[in-house]
């Protein structure tokens, strides 16, 4: 006998699920799928009951897992269809594919862990918009190895974020057994840090629903986070062809199905839907399959690196650079809506650890938001609010710590706008100062700036002191996608142009993200030095000595981009002077100079 | 001497290795009684009074509004009057800005001071070459000494701008074949480029649901059934008049309104893309306006349009709605300040999409929007509430079978549901599974 009757509206839902399953795996077989699926057979009532029970308004994030969860929130199986099979037509147009999707509010990455502080930020965007809505971020039972996850948990029940967490406890991560990786409880883990939690299981899909909705009633008229634990059971494998469990414990799951039970005992109704499902399922792949997939230059249109050559004079500020980004972010955390500031320790009177935030929380204690020590979530958490359309200001206290976010920038950051074929921006700061000569020691000293280039469609800024920062800021203000700061420890007591080399000319180019060139006066230079952020500031210093101990007159030029340096114009410097030196702080090999320099030397012609 | 009090420049914060004097509380050389200010220097933080620790004569070494080194000597307080000495500071150096005016002429003769290298000035002592020949240089260095000697050649080959300008990518006739653009695709590049090439236009879009729209639609028209160009055609005219900023064109200082509603539907069957123009739509039926289309696209198939059909349109529309488009971004036409893009009708989710891209210059998201809104209201008053086959609209309240799929051939019940509304419910429901 079925346990629990429900309605034959869900059970077509999930037994559409069901059937787009079971097609991947059979295009699959046939070579007609590119890459990987993860299915989720057995699973689809958890889908049912938290996506499909949501509001439009609302938002899911999910997972490598998410086929289920996307058909059950949008409805759109065409679109899952095609993505899928690599067509322009597919949610992500091709690009993102089983992994990665896009939709109506819907997000889904194939990261573990990252995705929930991602989703705790699109909660708080909501929360600040006071729209009702709320969202659900399904997590399985292997994602509870990821720290990324507890930092979370910490800051949605402290700043109390309506954020739904749904966890979906299959037994196994990946091909390991909860028995070999897992301690201690599941529920525990949310209770410790004040989380209400429920349980339920798919084998009884009436009270799961009963029970979602419940929960997502609670998350949107307490405003409160929530942890759902889901058990189920998966029907096949993690992915394709690593399932060592015993065709006898599979057996069991099967048995436990509510859909094998309902097939059973209802089997004219069950025959009959399939039927008109795989049907339509069919004739989607079949027309899907004359599709045609998207053309490389309608993704993507290689854009060639051109710098201004149009040089003005630089004129002295008398404003250390810190008051200027105070300045700066006092101004537009009024003016601009959008901007939200997030970091750890920056609630005033302390205001940072380099007073950038300084008053920051008196004037918009609203948009200003204390930290714990969690990069990872902050910057996770800055990047769901971009996501949601706001422009968060993260601070990573010292650079060295922006190690912990790493997983953010490259993983989440990085990725939204391409991998969800350019319907989604993640228009995220992340400030961070870094550099030595301060005394702090090797964890607090390092320039990782060589790190942060060459992340796709991230900008890499480094400020100095030869222009106010304000004019970067302002631009990045404008920017779409992720941009980086660095800033530099020993530059923010500093003044603009506060030391003017005698017999050389200060002059600053129109580029958004302006170059300086350092120039002698009158003479033609005999050498070329590139150096930016914090040691353009000691190089400057150096000029005269340089000239007088090398008999050579320097020219040094100034980047503020390093993520596309200014390769033209240091090339057309150094093919004048014949000489070319970089210099830059941080560890010698694999730097940002020998890429300056490879490209000038594909620009410079053969002498 | 005795001095009483030494001031130097305090390390008050990690960030600040120089300070700033804001205030100097005394004239040079007054008389100053302990616990008076002194003076105030200031950090990126705060600001910091230096208090006298006894009376004497302050001497300050420092400027207002400069900027010191931590630990620099600033002020000195003296025992005796006598002691304190003549204020002489030397002047800070001014900046080399020139006046931007000015700026593009290159400075071809230096006024400061020249700075000679070591072995420029040992090279000069050696030759005896007066120094004055070099004035008017900034920098002189062995080798400008040695080509004032005549000792080196200038060198003539320095390397130039290593600038590559590439306007057209490469061609490789082994692996691509090459077509001449035609004279059509020419004009339709220039069209477009000259608005979207400012990058001043952005797209929004709205979904307009569609179940049941063509039962009253339909039966108005005679040839486009199922297609509802006519019908936006029709209602974007009207709604024009009031939008008056999307049936306009932004001249390059000033934005020029039509006094005319001509619409232009984009085609492209086998004969290249065209926009043809339904002239005083805003006044026409919707009859009229597919007559129109009609009659347009004939003449297009069989090469009679004349130049009128295909001029002075004020807005677009671009229908892919026949080519399974889910969703789209139209470009705006030269001399339009907006453009409609009409997608294919989702017959799952029975729902469309219509995208409205526009000129900054002219416009903006709000007002493109509310147009947008007006018209997806419109469209969907046309939709029909009872439209689809009755037994459809018939399902069980409890589990939403309808009596389509009911196998069970004895029909669904009418009944009270516990909240005490009629509806009908199933067999299984009614009995139990």
């Amino acid at each position: 006998m079925l346990v629990q009757q429900i309605n034959h509206k869900l059970i077509k839902q999930a037994l559409t699920i069901r059937t787009v399953e079971e097609k991947f795996l059979s295009l699959f077989s046939e070579g007609k799928l590119n890459g990987t699926v993860h299915t989720c057979v057995g699973q689809e009532f958890s889908a049912l009951a938290f996506a499909g029970q949501l509001k439009k308004k609302d938002f899911v994030f999910s997972n490598h897992r998410c086929h289920g969860h996307y058909i059950a929130f949008t409805g759109d199986t065409k679109g899952l269809l095609a993505e899928l099979l690599g067509k322009a037509s597919g949610t992500s147009g091709g690009i993102g594919s089983s992994q990665h999707l896009c939709n109506s509010n819907f997000f889904s990455n194939g990261i573990q862990g990252g995705i929930v502080p991602v989703s705790a930020g699109y909660a708080l965007g909501n929360k600040l918009r006071k729209n009702g809505a709320i969202g659900v971020v399904y997590i399985g039972d292997g994602t509870l190895g990821e720290g990324a996850l507890y930092e979370t948990m910490n800051i949605i029940s402290k700043w109390e974020i309506p954020l739904l967490i749904v966890c979906e406890n299959n037994f196994y991560a990946q091909s390991t057994p909860n028995s070999v990786n897992l301690a201690g409880d599941i529920r525990a883990r949310a209770e410790a840090f004040g989380i209400k939690t429920f349980k339920g299981h798919t084998s009884s899909p009436e009270n799961l629903i009963e029970d979602a909705a419940t929960a997502i009633d609670y998350v949107r008229s307490e405003t409160k986070p929530c942890f759902f634990l889901v058990e189920t059971f998966r029907l096949n494998s993690h992915s394709k062809g690593d399932d060592d469990r015993s065709p006898e414990e599979i057996q069991e799951y099967r048995e436990k199905d509510y859909l094998t039970t309902f097939s059973k005992e209802q089997t004219d109704y069950y025959n009959n839907y399939s039927a008109a499902i795989s049907r339509e399922v069919n004739e989607m792949v079949e027309h899907i399959l004359q599709e045609r997939e998207q053309r490389i230059e309608e993704y993507y249109v290689p854009t060639a690196v051109s710098n201004s050559d149009n040089w003005l004079p630089a004129k002295p500020v008398n404003k250390r650079q810190v008051e200027l980004l105070n300045h700066f972010f006092k101004e537009t955390i009024t003016a601009d809506e959008r901007m939200i500031f997030l970091g750890e320790d920056i609630l005033s009177p302390y205001g940072g650890a380099f007073k950038v935030a300084k008053d920051l929380s008196f004037i918009a204690p609203e948009k200003v938001f204390s930290t714990p020590i969690s990069e990872s979530a902050i910057v996770g958490i800055s990047n769901g609010l971009a996501l949601n359309g706001f422009k968060p200001f993260a601070e990573i206290m010292f650079g060295d710590f922006i190690t912990l976010a790493f997983d953010q920038i490259v993983n989440h950051a990085s990725k939204f706008h391409h991998m969800f074929n350019k319907k989604a921006n993640c228009p995220v700061v992340v400030r961070t100062p870094m550099g030595g000569r301060r005394g702090y020691g090797p964890t607090h000293s390092q320039t990782l700036d060589k790190f942060l280039i060459g992340i796709d469609n991230v900008k890499t800024v480094a400020i100095n002191t030869f222009f106010d920062p304000a004019i970067v800021y302002r631009q990045i203000l404008k920017e779409e996608h992720p941009v980086i700061v660095i800033e530099n420890k020993t530059d923010y007591g500093k003044k603009i142009l506060h030391y003017l080399a005698p017999n050389f000319v200060y002059e600053i180019n129109e580029d958004v993200y302006p170059v300086v060139q350092v120039r002698p006066a009158v003479s033609v230079p005999d050498i070329t030095i590139v150096a930016y952020g914090g040691m353009a500031d000691l190089v400057n210093s150096l000029l005269g000595n340089i000239f007088l101990e090398t008999d050579l007159k320097p020219e040094l030029i100034i980047p503020s981009l390093i993520s596309a340096l200014p390769a033209d114009i240091v090339a057309k410097s150094a093919a004048r002077t014949g000489r070319l030196v970089v210099i830059e702080e941080g560890s010698a090999y694999g730097g940002i100079g020998a890429e300056l320099i490879a490209q000038v030397t594909e620009l410079v012609e053969e002498k | 001497m005795a001095i009483v009090q030494e001031i130097k420049v305090p390390l008050i914060a990690v960030n600040d290795t120089s300070l700033t004097v804001v205030e100097m509380a005394f004239e040079h050389g007054s008389l100053v009684k302990k616990g008076d200010v002194l003076m105030v220097f200031e950090t990126s933080k705060t600001t910091y009074d230096v208090i006298a620790e006894a009376a004497g004569y302050i001497a300050y070494s420092c400027e207002l509004d400069a900027d010191y080194e931590v630990n620099e000597v600033v002020a000195i307080v003296y025992n005796d009057a006598a002691e304190v000495p003549v204020k002489a500071v030397p002047k800070k150096e001014t900046a080399v800005a020139a006046k931007k005016e000015d700026y593009k002429e290159a400075i071809a003769y230096w006024e400061g001071e020249t700075l000679f290298s070591p072995a420029a000035i040992e090279l000069m002592q050696a030759n005896k070459l007066d120094a004055a020949v070099f004035k008017g240089t900034d920098f002189v260095s062995k080798l400008d000494v040695e080509l004032k000697l005549g000792i080196a050649k200038p060198a003539l080959n320095k390397k130039t701008a290593a600038n590559k300008t590439v306007e057209l990518l490469p061609v490789d006739p082994d692996k691509v074949t090459i077509a001449k653009l035609s004279s059509n695709k020419k004009r339709e590049i220039e069209y477009l480029s000259n608005i979207q090439q400012t990058g001043l236009t952005s797209t929004i879009n709205t979904v307009v649901e569609t179940e049941g729209i063509f039962v009253h639609i339909n039966p108005s028209l005679q040839y486009l059934k199922n297609s509802l160009l006519p019908v936006i055609v029709y209602e974007t005219a009207r709604l024009l008049s009031t939008f008056k900023e999307l049936n306009a064109y932004f001249t390059g200082d000033a934005v020029a309104y039509y006094k005319e509603v001509n619409i232009g539907f984009a085609i492209d069957i086998d004969k290249g893309l065209k926009v043809l123009r339904v002239k005083d739509a805003a006044i026409k039926s919707i009859q009229e306006v597919e007559a129109a289309i009609m009659d347009l696209s004939n003449k297009y198939l069989d090469d009679n349009l004349l130049v009128e059909d295909l001029t002075g349109i004020s807005f677009t529309i671009t229908d892919l709605s026949a080519e399974n488009v889910h969703f789209f971004r139209p470009l705006i036409n030269m001399m339009n300040s907006a453009i409609l893009g009409v997608s294919s009708i989702d017959e799952k989710l029975n729902r469309c999409i219509l995208s409205v891209s526009f000129d900054h210059r002219v416009t903006e998201g709000k007002l493109a929007a509310q147009f947008l809104h007006e018209l997806k209201n419109r469209l969907q008053s046309y939709r029909s509430v009872h439209h689809t086959h009755p037994n459809q609209d018939i399902s069980c309240f409890k589990c939403f079978k309808t009596l389509m799929e009911d196998l069970s051939d004895v029909g669904f019940t009418k009944c009270i549901t516990p909240k005490g509304a009629e509806a009908y419910i199933c067999q299984s429901c009614l009995k139990g599974f």
